[in-house]
């Protein structure tokens, strides 16, 4: 696992967090893990960005709640993220791979609005830390596959977010580019 | 004694012969992104009006026909938009490289390459930075081969870090080190293939569209509302240079 540390320091932030029920402080540490992830692909890395994000928007939804099947869910979600801080604090890799997969697998556990909710939280969250690792500059296809999400989701999702990005990469004028396309079509 | 003949009309196989010299001359590549673009918008009768003002072939390559066609025909929700891609791939608007007697395996050898090269022309942080994948470096390849072999072509890619990488990697790298917040070295010695690129986008292709009077959208605000669209299916396009192509739409 690369960036350990900085992981560690994530999580322990976040659940302090959650006691708050600060989902905005939860989002933005959620951001925090998106440099590493960009620079080094690392799968565990980008898990942590996927779980502390989905958690920020579980916590903002109060409706939630009200579902059936939540105390106990959410229950285990934060236990696992106390497995999750225990492994990271001993380097024990596999333990917190274990913690990401018992979250996982509690969401397959689930039934009813409350599966599809938070399954369609976990896929969003999938989305936006795609289209944040898209906009370090990793290209759309790569990001796609290390978030194991379809291009036709990041596309539309990245396609409403990227514009003040853009202008940083500007290569060649609209003209050039216009002049390529009119030739071709002689 | 000498018998002289009518020059008989070319049958169906010579007829093939001869269209596939006029249309082999020149191509266009197509990415994922501009696919999924203009499938998602609704307009790929679009991409059919400009393959008939085109004396050319429309190709994408294996690894793209997978994502835009293979993959999201099993998801329920991008269903609909693979089968518009796919039909424009049953009615020949779009073909395979094999039309061109390109085989998949050569593809699949220079991507191999390409995406060696390509993932490996920045480092930061001790490590190579894996930049592009199999899908946009098999239409470098594909590119690369079509060059070799005379055929003029342009490569129609929305997504930003293929683009940037072929047409400025300077540009890149200072982008790719204020955002990763690491020291980004450039191996120059990676960058001559890649000066062999021509590269459009999505906002490009709906502009020569609309030159070529094949837009059926009787309305003043047609390009606008189309550039608009898809950019928010993402193409990499700022609001300034969507402005700019309108300008130059009216000038001409």
């Amino acid at each position: 696992m690369q960036e350990r540390e900085n992981i560690l320091r994530i999580f322990q932030e976040t659940k302090e967090a959650v006691s708050k029920e600060d989902s905005a402080k939860i989002k933005n540490l959620s951001d925090k893990t998106t440099n590493s992830a960009s620079l080094t692909h690392d799968p565990d890395n980008i898990a942590a960005a996927v779980i502390v994000y989905s958690l920020s928007k579980i916590i903002e939804r109060q409706d939630y709640k009200k579902l059936p099947g939540w105390d106990k869910f959410y229950k285990i979600y934060l236990e696992s993220i106390d497995r999750i801080i225990d492994a990271l604090k001993k380097s024990d890799d596999e333990g917190y791979r274990e913690g990401v997969k018992i979250i996982r697998k509690e969401i397959s556990k689930l039934s009813g609005k409350l599966k599809e909710r938070i399954q369609e939280v976990f896929r969003d969250a999938s989305i936006n830390k795609a289209s944040r690792i898209y906009e370090h500059g990793i290209s759309m296809e790569r990001t796609a596959r290390l978030l194991g999400v379809t291009l036709y989701e990041l596309a539309s999702y990245a396609g409403e977010k990227e514009s003040p990005k853009i202008l940083e990469t500007k290569a060649i004028d609209v003209k050039t580019r216009i002049k390529t396309a009119m030739e071709i079509f002689g | 004694m000498t018998q002289t003949t009518k020059p008989q009309e070319p049958n169906q196989k010579q007829k093939e012969v001869l269209t596939k010299k006029i249309d082999s001359h020149k191509a266009i590549i197509f990415d994922s992104g501009v696919l999924i673009s203009f499938s998602m918008n609704g307009i790929t009768h679009i991409i059919k009006n400009l393959k008939n003002v085109f004396k050319g072939k429309f190709l994408i390559t294996s690894e793209v026909k997978k994502e835009v066609i293979d993959t999201p025909l099993k998801i329920r929700r991008f269903k609909l938009e693979a089968l518009k891609v796919k039909e424009l791939l049953n009615e020949g608007v779009i073909e395979m490289p094999s039309s061109l007697g390109i085989e998949d395996s050569e593809i699949t050898n220079r991507t191999k390459e390409i995406t060696g090269i390509a993932n490996s022309i920045f480092e930061g942080g001790g490590k190579d930075i894996h930049l592009i994948d199999l899908g946009e470096a098999s239409c470098l390849a594909l590119g690369e081969i079509l060059n070799e072999k005379g055929i003029k072509n342009v490569i129609a890619v929305d997504e930003r870090t293929t683009r940037v990488l072929v047409e400025s990697p300077e540009n890149l790298r200072k982008f790719l080190e204020k955002k990763l917040h690491v020291k980004i070295s450039l191996k120059k010695e990676n960058l001559e293939f890649l000066k062999k690129f021509r590269i459009i986008r999505s906002p490009e292709l709906i502009y020569v569209a609309y030159k070529k009077g094949i837009i059926k959208l009787e309305d003043s605000s047609a390009l606008d509302a189309l550039l608009y669209a898809v950019k928010y299916k993402g193409s990499s396009i700022s609001e300034s240079e969507i402005e700019e192509i309108k300008k130059i739409a009216e000038q001409k």
